[in-house]
Order: C-alpha cells, then structure tokens, then sequence
C-alpha cells in the first residue's frame, strides 16, 4: 500500500489534532461540570456576603463543603483519565488551602472591626484576596497543564481587581456577574468545544 | 530510515495511538472516553484495541472505579517507539515529497 505526501499530511493533522484534544481532555477532565458547580458556589456565596452578611461565614463553610464533596466525586468518577497527577493535583490543593488557612489563623486576631461599614469594607477586601486564591492555583496549574488556566487565573484576577477597586458599592453583585458568570461560561464552553 | 508501521497506519489504530502518545507512561485513558473521541462503536473500538494489544503497543487494563468496573488503556513502551517511528516516516514521505510504502 502506497501512502502519498498528502496521505502523510492528513495522518499528521489527525495526529496533531488528536493529541491537542487528548491534552485538553486530561488537563480538564470532569471541569465542565466543576467549573458550573464552583461557579454556582461563587454567585450564592456573593450574594449571602451581600443579603446576609452575619450569617455569611456559615454559607461559604456550607458552600464550600458542597464544593469540595463533588470535586472529589468527580474526580474519581467523571476524569476520563487515570493518572498519578490526579492526586498531586489532590494534594496541591489542601496544601495550598491548609497554608491560606494557617496564614488567616494567625492574622485574624489582628484584625480589630469599629463600625459595620468597616465590616462591610473588610468582608469585600478578605472575599476579594480569597478569590484570588483559586485563581492563583489555576495560574500554576495551567504552567503545568495548558495556557488556557493561566489566562482564566489571570483574568478573574484582574476582575477581582477591578471590582475592589472600581466598583466597591455593588462588589458582590460584580464577583456574581463577572467571577460566577465566567467560572459557568468557561465550564459550558469546556462542555461545548473539547468534548 | 524510519518505517510506516502496517498496524498503526489504519486511520482510527493512529488516533488511539496518537491519544496514548500524548498521555504521560504512566496514565491511562478511559474506554469510553476514547470511543466518543474517535467516534466509534464498542465493538469497532474493542476490535482495534486488540489488534494494538496483540502487537504489544498497548496494555488493557480493567479495574473498579467504586462498584462499576472500567477499562482503561495505555501505550506500551513499543508501543510509543512504533508510533514515534512510524510519525518520523510519515515526515519523511512529506520531506521526500516521494510516496513511500506501509510494511
């Protein structure tokens, strides 16, 4: 059987095409799903910060909690791949979480609060830092894994950034729209094109 | 000079290949994942595996992931030199500009 100079070019493209896929599928595998549920997870917790300030610690502890069992869920049935990175990936994130943790542990009984509008002033900024925070953890991952991450870390980022800074009266609605709206749309554009 | 490889070349046996490839040696990819990526039925997939398997260029494996039981499959290390090789063949007919044949 002959194979011609096209007959090769074809079978590289598939090749090449295959193998992008293939790269896209472990880097994100079940992260449609993860993304829409973390970006739910953020819109309700903003909007507990907003409505429901006193009680908003025990929504995000709740929230939270939901988060963290389906991830797990999802990474052990849903991944489309097995692989050892799956539990450093595991690991990477408790201890980046346990180390945030042990830093607000430290610092937060110097944290003294006079006025509720200082209240509401330091919620946004600890919720801004704290989105940041996953944001970051993308950021590294997408070093590692694909571009994609590293530009979806920045950018939340700097939409974090721009609601602290710019639009501090409507903050949460802002990380609602802006952070839960672009966690939903990256997940229902994984969804979409690398399925 | 590098050679196509008579198994590897059917166009479906390229892409498992070309999915494998891409992986890290030690992952393995899901059975059904890599049917809804080719697009193929179970049996068509199950019978070019076999074929890959019988080769020696890839390994199948079947465990239980909590209580359903799941195959996953991986290349082997013949597995990823055929194919590396049979890709550098593939180069070569390009470069040559000349059409070469399936051994």
């Amino acid at each position: 059987m002959e194979v011609t100079p096209e007959d090769a070019k074809e079978s590289l493209a598939q090749i090449k095409k295959t193998a992008e896929r293939t790269r896209k599928m472990v880097a994100y595998g079940g992260g449609d799903v993860l993304f829409i549920v973390w970006g739910v997870i953020w819109i309700l917790g903003s909007m507990g910060d907003e409505f429901f300030l006193e009680k908003c610690q025990w929504i995000w502890f709740g929230l939270l909690a939901v988060g963290v069992t389906v991830t797990g869920l999802v990474a052990k049935f849903k991944s489309p791949v097995s692989s050892p990175t799956d539990r450093r990936l595991g690991f990477f994130w408790l201890f980046m979480f346990l180390y945030v943790g042990l830093w607000l542990w430290l610092l937060f009984p110097f944290v003294k609060i006079r006025s509720m509008e200082e209240g509401i002033a330091f919620s946004k900024h600890f919720g801004g830092i704290m989105f940041t925070v996953p944001m970051f953890a993308y950021v590294v991952m997408g070093l590692w894994l694909d571009r994609f991450m590293v530009w979806l870390g920045l950018g939340v980022t700097g939409l974090v950034v721009i609601g602290l800074l710019l639009l501090e009266p409507y903050f949460w609605f802002w990380m609602a729209g802006a952070g839960g709206g672009t966690l939903i749309g990256t997940g229902l554009f994984i969804r979409k094109r690398w399925r | 000079m590098a050679e196509l490889d008579r198994v590897i070349h059917e166009p479906v046996r390229l892409r498992i290949m070309a999915c494998l490839d891409a992986l890290n040696p030690k992952e393995q990819v899901d059975f059904v994942y890599l049917r809804d990526l080719l697009a193929v039925t179970d049996g068509n997939l199950g019978a070019h595996l076999q074929k890959l398997e019988e080769a020696g260029y890839i390994s199948v494996k079947k465990r239980f992931v909590g209580r359903k039981p799941k195959t996953f499959i991986s290349a082997t290390t013949k597995g990823r030199a055929a194919f590396g090789e049979h890709v550098e063949a593939l180069r070569g007919i390009i470069e040559g500009g000349e059409a070469g044949g399936v051994s």
